[in-house]
């Protein structure tokens, strides 16, 4: 587009973030389209976020109505709203952020199905999946991948969330902060991603004691074993009668992972516990976090400025912490 | 109300019944309803508290709409505490969201007022409002949580007193600031320009009558032994404005006549600084010898593009001097396509011609605005285009005649308007965190803890051992986190422990008391030794007011160690000074104002009256002045002291820790004060370092009297503070000081954001 046309409203609008990223990243998110799949309360949080940005154009997918736990974090809804499809909903609030962008909704997930899937995808400049199973994350994953498409999933259980994402080998320039503070210069780095079956896979062996510390791998592998857990029970824990299964669960994908036994050798039972209780809720303050940390790491990768995630981030809500991990990238 | 049963059932689930049923019974205060605040107050509706109190006292502005979602278009110059309000009561109208448009500074809002919350959530952006909730939470014991974004950075801080450190036990930078000599007559930055026709120029000519504060400045300039000459030279040129000011109050546009013409406010204003002034300047041969001398400009030359720039040997004056000749040195518009680069309006620099017709045409309308209207003075505001022209062309003709590199409009508007970029992310992931932090401070909260017995709770909780909190009473602070959003990648939200208060902090240290009273009837002598036990006639005064008839002596030996002895028995009379804010009201050789009322003395309702000790063995007493209960008969003492008298702490003799910010020297205040401020009313009364009167401790170096006052003067007046920091442009090292000055203390190096470069160099990260 021409710069000529970065509208006064635009300019107003936008002002404090253009002083941030630069007029040239406001240009490139405002051609962006962005698929956004499912209406949860991470899914809200990042479609505040990006669409509030300046992106072009949201797709969003959600074939469910709106239930009343649904108000407990998806301010799109209001009480009138229980019964309607989340996506009829939440249209019109979603415009009213910002008039400028435009919002596309799909009220079923057939579009999900393996042809449609690529059809969709082809028209789009990013996907984004939230609150979605392991499996199915993989399968399209696999898709987004054959059409060179940016790929994130992120979504939150309970007070855990996460974040993933293949970016395939992506571009970006950023300042050099290897270099004194004062003699930074501009570097463009290329990135080479994993897809998730592949990260999946990532073995732990090359971190030393601290390096392995710092990424807060008991997050890490709470997750992955709900992950394991959904798959093979084809629904997540429910309470104090699943907390055994997801520990076993948990310790076997550590040791599994090669992880440094002198950090972890079990996920800690308050963890698994508080994971096995709460899994299926969402909790605001969480969804706030994870869906701007998501919506943020959209952004940078539109913008192809500063490092994005790389490629597993976990957010406990315990610490307020979030760390990230390399599974499977150099 | 809403009928939704289910709405909170997450929410339930994850903190448990009894936490989550305290939720609504917890009355938060949020102070701030712009970027974090728009978020925090979405976060608190749909985590389940019910009772908010929201406080802004701003207006809705169109670049707030990037990311304070709850506004509309529809809404820019409506109250932010209002609109919030409206809005974020849509998400749960079973909440009460109370909104307050004003200043959180505001007397009403007193340590009373604070006592009615059960957490106060900073929202704030200036560093000036966060210290003084900090310092009023603190007061009133009302646990806080602090926070600050700046770009893609941000921090949240529990503070709770006597448990965690407070807002002020890390001494904050104080504002860059620069003499007042390199402001007037020597600038070598862009910067230095633009602070002088922010602050300087725009004063002198659309301000109040001859600057007040004008001779008091360059009084203290001199005291502090600035060039004695150049400041009468000075003196003289800030004389001489009255014509140009009689000429753009009489200002009438269109006019033809060759006598209007000569009294055009904008070409006397030019000639006289632009020309006259510079000529003076250059009189006074000694200012040159080290340095370039400036050229004085030529409105007519420039305007027929003749004017050329003569500064021998320097690169700056030729490039400025191509640009007289009509060329323009702008990106974008040029006649090669210069490699897509994509820049605004505003974004492009204006060359030497251009800025004097800008110039012209502001001062033109800043005229007519003085000349017409009701208003008498026009103070710069950034998002006042008049005055941000006005100041981008003023300070780009000086650039011009010192050969400093110009400055576009976008970049003077950041500069002088000390904007720091602000995203939606960075806000609602700040307000994530504060909410969370505000959980943990409800779970420790010992009278209602929940029972351990809750699952939920027990597996909620966050590993605890390596807690470093103290924990006085019986409450658990061991939950509690400071998180910070930083650029590690590894580590994208690093929270830590809290610390322990600085042992030498100036604020949480203190002894706070409330003393209520008919500031009118109670003199400062009631209150001072009222509060320290030392009335003569005991029982008159504290009848009515003790009711536990503690014995006052009893009262004073009890301190931390339980130490009796008698050079620390608070019984014996001190040596004291009492301050009110910065003010000396009383010291150890001069008590005259012991016997004047509060009132008369101008200490009014919320006031503070610091007693602090002159050997320094007692930690500061802290009155705090509250009005009398409107039940308080007539007849009775009109004031009344707490029951029990405070407590003295005895002062821990500690050396100063070693700062974890890098301690540099205590600014010279008087020297090093911020060149003009928008702030300055005149009668604060400014100490410096070396009057004896200063509330040095023992043991504090330098640096702790920083720490102790922390601003003086210059940083005033509330909110406007910001406006008298100078800013750098995004790469420069000022940007990093001015975030921390905003409260936000950097870990991993500042946000830096280069525009694109040509010549990057490509790395493989594989």
């Amino acid at each position: 587009m021409d710069p000529a046309e970065f509208t006064e409203e635009e300019q107003g609008r936008y002002d404090r973030q253009i002083r941030l990223w630069g007029i040239e990243a406001q240009q490139r998110m405002r051609n962006a389209t962005i698929l956004v799949v499912k209406l949860k309360g991470t899914a809200t949080e990042t479609i505040k976020n990006i669409v509030l940005a300046g992106i072009g154009k949201l797709i969003l997918v959600d074939a469910d109505d709106v239930e009343e736990v649904d108000l407990g974090a998806g301010f799109f809804f209001c009480d009138d709203d229980v019964g309607k499809k989340r996506v009829d909903a939440a249209k019109a609030r979603i415009e009213n952020l910002n008039p400028l962008v435009t919002v596309e909704i799909v009220p079923n997930f057939d579009v999900l199905d393996n042809q449609n899937f690529e059809s969709t995808v082809n028209g789009v400049d990013l996907v984004c999946i939230t609150d979605w199973d392991r499996d199915d994350l993989i399968r399209l994953n696999n898709i987004c991948r054959r059409l060179r498409k940016p790929f994130y999933a992120g979504g939150t259980y309970g007070l855990l969330g996460y974040i993933f994402c293949d970016l395939l080998d992506h571009k970006y320039i950023s300042p050099d902060r290897s270099s004194p503070k004062d003699a930074q210069k501009n570097v463009q780095v290329t990135a080479s991603y994993s897809p998730l079956q592949d990260a999946l896979r990532h073995r732990w062996s090359a971190l030393s004691k601290r390096q392995t510390k710092e990424l807060k791998p008991a997050s890490v592998f709470a997750i992955l074993s709900l992950w394991q857990f959904q798959s093979a029970r084809n629904r997540l824990p429910l309470g104090t009668q699943d907390i055994e299964e997801l520990q076993q669960t948990a310790d076997a994908l550590v040791s599994g992972a090669d992880v440094n036994r002198q950090v972890l050798t079990t996920v800690p039972r308050s963890l698994i516990e508080s994971v096995a209780m709460t899994a299926p809720h969402e909790f605001s303050p969480v969804c706030a976090i994870v869906g701007g940390l998501l919506a943020q790491d959209i952004l940078k990768t539109l913008a192809a400025r500063e490092p994005p995630i790389a490629n597993f981030l976990t957010f406990d809500g315990n610490t307020g912490g979030a760390s990230v991990c390399r599974l499977s990238m150099p | 109300m809403s009928t939704a049963v289910g709405r909170t059932k997450h929410a339930e689930a994850i903190l448990g019944s009894e936490l989550h049923t305290r939720l609504s019974f917890t009355k938060v205060l949020v102070v701030g309803a712009g970027g974090i605040g728009c978020e925090l107050l979405k976060t608190l509706v749909l985590t389940g508290f019910t009772q908010i109190t929201l406080l802004d006292l701003d207006t809705i502005d169109l670049s707030n709409l990037n990311r304070q979602f709850l506004f509309r278009t529809k809404d820019v110059k409506k109250p932010k505490s209002i609109t919030a309000a409206r809005a974020a009561s849509s998400f749960n109208p079973n909440v009460k969201i109370s909104p307050i448009f004003g200043n959180i500074k505001d007397e009403e809002y007193d340590i009373d007022w604070f006592k009615g919350f059960g957490v106060v959530l900073n929202a704030l952006d200036n560093l000036d409002a966060r210290r003084h909730v900090n310092r009023m939470c603190m007061a009133a014991e009302v646990p806080l949580v602090e926070s600050g974004t700046a770009g893609y950075l941000g921090q949240v801080q529990p503070l709770v007193k006597d448990a965690t450190e407070c807002f002020d036990c890390i001494p904050k930078p104080t504002p860059k600031s620069f003499p007042v000599c390199t402001i007037r007559s020597t600038p070598s930055q862009p910067i230095h320009c633009i602070v002088w026709s922010k602050s300087y120029l725009m004063g002198q000519l659309f301000g109040r009558d001859e600057d007040a504060g004008e001779t008091s400045e360059l009084d203290e300039a001199e005291n502090n032994g600035e060039n004695v000459e150049e400041i009468a030279n000075l003196r003289k040129e800030a004389q001489s404005f009255s014509r140009v000011r009689a000429a753009i109050r009489s200002y009438t546009p269109n006019s033809t006549s060759t006598a209007d013409q000569d009294n055009d406010p904008a070409k006397l204003a030019f000639q006289k600084i632009f020309s006259s002034d510079i000529q003076n300047l250059l009189n006074m041969g000694d200012m040159w010898k080290h340095r370039e001398p400036p050229v004085p400009l030529d409105y007519n030359q420039i305007i027929s593009g003749t004017f050329i720039l003569d500064r021998q040997g320097s690169n700056k004056a030729k490039e400025e001097s191509n640009r007289v000749n009509g060329a323009s040195s702008l990106n974008g518009t040029g006649n090669k396509k210069t490699a897509e680069k994509v820049v605004m309006k505003d974004q492009r620099k204006l060359t030497l011609k251009e800025n004097l017709v800008l110039f012209n045409t502001s001062v033109q309308s800043l005229s007519m605005r003085l000349s017409t209207s009701q208003v008498q003075t026009i103070e710069f505001d950034k998002d006042d285009e008049d005055t941000l022209d006005f100041v981008t062309a003023a300070s780009n003709l000086r650039s011009a005649a010192y050969g400093i590199e110009g400055k576009s409009k976008w970049e003077v508007k950041e500069m002088a308007g000390n904007i720091i970029p602000a995203i939606a992310t960075t806000n609602a992931i700040i307000a994530g965190l504060i909410v969370l932090q505000a959980l943990n401070l409800l779970r420790a909260s010992p009278s209602t803890r929940p029972s351990s017995s809750e699952p939920v709770n027990a597996t909620t909780a966050a590993p605890s051992s390596s807690s470093t909190v103290a924990s006085p009473a019986s409450a658990d602070y061991s939950l509690l986190r400071n998180v910070h959003i930083q650029l590690k990648p590894s580590v994208p939200l690093s929270s830590v422990t809290c610390s322990s208060p600085n042992p030498n902090c100036g604020v949480c240290r203190d002894v706070y008391t409330l003393v209520r009273c008919d500031r009118t009837q109670t003199t400062l002598r009631d209150v001072v030794q009222g509060v320290l036990g030392w009335t003569s006639g005991q029982s008159q005064n504290r009848e009515g007011a003790i009711e536990n008839g503690q014995s006052q002596n009893g009262n004073r030996n009890e301190n931390e160690n339980g130490s009796n002895d008698d050079d620390d028995d608070g019984s014996e009379r001190k040596e004291i000074s009492v301050y009110e804010d910065k003010r000396i009201l009383v010291d150890p050789d001069w008590d005259d104002n012991l016997d004047r009322t509060l009132d008369s003395l101008n200490v009014g309702r919320g006031k503070f009256i610091s007693i602090v000790d002159e050997e320094g063995d007692w930690e500061t007493v802290q009155v705090v002045i509250g009005e009398l209960p409107a039940s308080h008969p007539s007849t009775a003492s009109p004031y009344i002291l707490p029951s029990p008298l405070p407590k003295l702490v005895k002062r821990k003799k500690i050396k100063p820790l070693v700062p974890s910010v890098p301690s540099t020297p205590p600014p010279r205040l008087s020297l090093k004060r911020s060149l003009p401020t928008d702030a300055d009313d005149g009668d604060v009364m400014i100490i410096d370092g070396h009057n004896g009167n200063g509330r040095t401790r023992d043991g504090d170096g330098e640096g702790q009297r920083a720490l102790k006052k922390p601003r003086l003067g210059a940083y005033d007046n509330q909110r406007d503070a910001k406006t008298t920091t100078p800013t750098m442009d995004l790469t420069s090292p000022g940007k990093r000081k001015r975030l921390e000055e905003d409260g936000l203390v950097l870990m991993d190096g500042p946000g830096e954001v280069d525009e694109f470069e040509e010549d990057v160099i490509v790395i493989d990260d594989d």
